[in-house]
């Protein structure tokens, strides 16, 4: 029972920042309906860019700052000039996820190429301890915490109260009607990559300050549980993403202190294919045609 | 409610998605040898009926009978290796194999077709794939399609799909087909020729069940005229009584 | 020519057949019968196993200086390891395939698969009892050694046509599923499965069957490539591996067993063999990195300018009737169907 509760802990922190990764996924898949697989290496990416500014002695804000911008600008200009391009050719699903594994070894391969296979940290003033409720928690990851809870609030108002916002549910809701409404325009398709981007930035720079030392593989190893995060929550659905992001969190830390630390990955693994055999929501069609039939 | 006679019996057919209910209490008769309509409004559920029939489906309720065995609840395949072929109302055409091959992959008890078979080579298979292209060729200049023989599927018309459709529905040799608006988004004369076509069919004896919007349409080729409104019969006969009948006017008028 | 060049030729012959080999049992489950076995490489992992096992003997216990543990053992002759090799890879795919092959999209499908992959990883990894774990099974004796006394160069060429026999008779097999109308089938299943089932095809089973025979042959080509190179660990065959393969079969021509053999011969081989001879230059692993970039972004142009590949699936085509030949009758539906 005694590691159970510090282990509660390392959940909550862990699904702190599954639910930035998580939300930029999911409206990321909601809105464009890609399975963006390189997603995971566009956060090590970003944490590669605030270690580059903490490096320069820089504070760590500004390396959250700049992790968020780069992840925000590097994913419209992959959408951009990238993915839609083979959308628009006709690419079929199955061709896309190719597409998006080869973007992710392209990208993985770069920071080997530049930073090489070393182990990395972001220069930080060492972080305090702070205990509650029998868990144990860095000052650090007590920011985590927040920034997360931050991020969930903005998307949150964003989602509720602005055009923009609307626009995006309208899209992940019903792509077809959203387009031919005039709703999904490229704009609003370019801002949804720019704040998932975002997200995704921000989500592999907390990702690198939770794990202290990093290398290339280290957002595409977090990849697998982000994905369940998403498919669990529902494609497309924030706040179910959000939920689903405590759920694998905290269940993955209490296996690795039931179980053993390997298994940490395994939670995701099998929630991740339990989901998509058996209730993928609405994916798995009952009609054989593969659309509702209503006459 | 068995007829002696019918082909196909549904009885008391239910099919619901969520709360909605599409197909709510269908009973219905297919009789042998002639094309038998399925009409009503949009919304009666007819789709979901034929889907049903087929296998597509499962119904939440009812029994399905053919030839006096209960089909009801079979899977789409063993649905049709009784004999009973559909067509889909969205052309379903093999993309990437040509007009011939779609023809070919059709025809039934074919050799070469089980694993073990296709060990035993050519010369096991072959003789019998040559008439069946041979078949199949005769269809192709029956519907005027033979110049299309080696066209990838895929590449076709609108309206050539939607006869390769039906071709490949009759290359399967069925006991009784099941045609879902088999001239939907297809232009007037092409839609006349395959009426013509439907007439010799049935004339030669071939059953038939069709979804057809056009009352124009169904009054040419169909008798009887089976009336679905709401997900239940209301009316079923000849054109003549049917469209004397009190209720199909007020489904039509009100659906 | 001189030793060595026989040496590095013969090698990279035998690399260049195990993986047409993988690719023709790719290019069956993925080219003709459509299904996106994204876990591929675990197939092959498998038969690797499987094969070194049954050419080790039994674990020796560390106790009496044995230093890998693993399941099982025997000391086959070959090619019994091989022939088991690819049964343990059609086995594996035919649990694999009740779970894994479903009316998924299929990009669902491609993670599904790649998560498996992943999974059989981590087990591998840390069972270490099963097949001693991230440090993998070495000292496989190789074939035929102590039958045949020849110069290692001998021996190397023995193993080119060991591997050559094989192909053969692989291609027989995916070449007869693929011109014969069961091929026929399968590709109608996969270009579409509800016509398909309408059309009396046993679907799910027809899959399987592609699925089971891809696994067969993938379990096969690891079986020849564990017995060559007489060692194999989990880093042998992690998930990118699976992207390898993809690539090549997409580069070489999906759905066409020529095409795909070209695709095996441009991507692991060329490509991956080419920067062997680009001198040292960077960090370690730099030249690695490039290589994988190389990969990704010849799998973008590729799919970009020749989706359908080098060699594209063949139309075929049927001959004219034969003079004399019956005309089948066209109508009415057969009596008692």
């Amino acid at each position: 029972m005694s590691t159970l509760v510090p282990a509660i802990g390392f959940g909550i922190v862990t699904a702190s920042i599954l639910a930035v990764a998580g939300v930029g996924f999911t409206l990321q898949f909601g809105v464009t309906n890609i399975l963006n697989l390189a997603y995971g290496d566009i956060m090590t990416a970003a944490a590669f860019v605030a270690y580059l500014v903490t490096s320069a002695g820089l504070s760590v804000w500004l390396a959250l700052a700049a992790g968020a911008a780069f992840g925000s600008v590097f994913s419209v200009l992959l959408n951009r000039f990238v993915y839609t391009p083979f959308v628009r050719r006709g690419t079929r699903l199955f061709g896309m996820i190719i597409v998006t594994i080869a973007v992710s070894l392209i990208i993985q391969n770069s920071l080997l190429a530049i930073f090489g296979a070393n182990f990395f940290s972001l220069q930080m003033p060492r972080p305090a301890s702070v205990t509650t409720a029998g868990m144990v928690f860095t000052t650090a990851q007590l920011g985590i915490i927040g920034i997360a809870i931050a991020a969930m609030l903005a998307i949150h108002l964003l989602l509720r109260y602005t055009k923009l916002g609307k626009a995006m549910r309208a899209t992940a809701t019903d792509p077809e009607l959203a387009r031919s409404c005039g709703i999904a325009t490229d704009r609003v398709i370019d801002l949804a990559w720019a704040i998932s981007g975002a997200l995704c930035g921000l989500a592999g720079v907390i990702l690198v300050i939770n794990v202290t030392s990093f290398t290339d593989t280290t957002g595409a190893q977090f990849l697998i549980p982000i994905v369940a995060v998403a498919v669990l929550g529902g494609i497309g659905q924030p706040y179910g993403a959000m939920l689903a992001a405590l759920v694998i969190g905290i269940a993955s830390e209490l296996a690795a202190a039931i179980f053993s630390p390997e298994y940490k990955d395994v939670v995701a693994f099998v929630i991740l294919v339990a989901v998509l055999i058996a209730r993928p929501q609405g994916i798995l069609s009952e009609v054989a045609t593969g659309k509702e039939v209503a006459a | 409610m068995s007829e002696t006679g019918a082909l196909l019996t549904v009885t008391d057919l239910h099919r619901q998605f969520g709360g909605v209910h599409a197909v709510n209490g269908a009973s219905f008769h297919v009789p042998p040898g002639r094309i038998t309509g399925l009409i009503g409004p949009n919304g009666a559920g007819k789709s979901t009926a034929l889907n049903v029939i087929a296998g597509a489906l499962k119904p939440t309720a009812g029994k399905i009978s053919y030839r006096d065995q209960d089909i009801t609840g079979l899977p789409s395949y063993k649905v049709a290796r009784r004999g009973i072929i559909r067509t889909f109302q969205i052309s379903s055409e093999f993309a990437k194999l040509t007009v011939l091959e779609n023809l070919l992959v059709a025809a039934p008890g074919q050799r070469g077709e089980a694993l073990w078979q296709a060990a035993l080579g050519k010369r096991y298979w072959r003789p019998q794939e040559r008439a069946m292209v041979q078949r199949a060729r005769q269809l192709l200049a029956r519907f005027d399609m033979s110049a299309k023989e080696d066209e990838y599927a895929g590449n076709l018309s609108g309206g050539q799909k939607r006869l390769l459709e039906l071709m490949r529905g009759l290359m399967a040799d069925p006991a009784l087909l099941l045609l879902d608006e088999p001239m939907a988004g297809v232009n007037p004369s092409l839609a006349r020729r395959i009426e013509r076509h439907l007439l010799d069919l049935s004339g030669a004896g071939l059953t038939m069940l069709m979804i057809e919007h056009e009352l124009a349409v169904v009054e040419r080729l169909c008798d009887p005229v089976i009336v679905m409104a709401q997900g239940r019969v209301i009316s079923q006969g000849t054109m003549a009584e049917v469209r004397a009948d009190r209720e199909v006017l007020d489904a039509y008028l009100i659906g | 020519m001189s030793v060595a060049w026989q040496f590095y030729i013969s090698t990279v012959l035998v690399y260049l057949g195990v993986d047409v080999i993988a690719c023709w049992g790719l290019n069956l489950q993925f080219g003709v019968a459509g299904l996106i076995n994204f876990a591929f490489i675990i197939f092959q992992a498998a038969g690797a196993y499987t094969a070194a096992v049954l050419t080790l003997g039994p674990a020796i216990p560390a106790a009496k200086g044995g230093f890998q543990q693993y399941v099982g053992g025997a000391h086959w002759p070959f090619p019994l390891p091989i022939l088991a090799a690819g049964v343990v890879g059609g086995l594996l795919a035919l649990l694999v395939g009740s779970f894994g092959i479903r009316r998924l999209r299929s990009d669902y499908e491609a993670m599904v698969m790649l998560v498996v992959s992943l999974i059989a990883t981590s087990v591998v990894t840390n069972q270490v009892g099963l097949v001693n774990g991230p440090n993998g099974l070495a000292l496989v004796p190789k074939p035929l050694a102590s039958i045949v006394s020849l110069s290692p160069i001998g021996y190397q060429w023995l193993f080119v046509g060991i591997t050559a026999g094989v192909c053969v008779c692989v291609y027989w097999l995916v070449h007869i599923v693929t011109s014969s109308p069961l091929g026929r089938t399968l590709r109608a299943v996969r270009d579409n499965e509800h016509a398909a089932a309408a059309l009396g095809k046993n679907v799910t089973g027809l899959r399987m069957i592609a699925f089971v025979l891809g696994g067969v042959i993938a379990g096969i080509s690891g079986a020849i490539l564990v017995e060559f190179i007489s060692a194999w660990s989990p880093g042998s065959w992690l998930y990118p591996e699976t992207f390898v393969y993809f690539t090549a079969v997409i580069v070489g021509g999906l759905g066409n067993n020529l095409g795909v053999m070209v695709g095996a011969l441009l991507v692991p081989v060329v490509f991956l063999e080419a920067t062997r001879f680009i001198p040292q230059f960077g960090p370690p692993g730099f030249i690695d990195a490039l290589q994988w970039i190389v990969v990704g972004v010849l799998a973008l142009v590729f799919l970009w300018f020749w989706p359908r590949g080098v060699i594209p699936e063949r139309r075929r085509r049927f001959p004219p009737a034969a003079e004399g030949e019956e005309a089948q009758p066209l109508m009415p539906a057969k009596a008692g169907r």
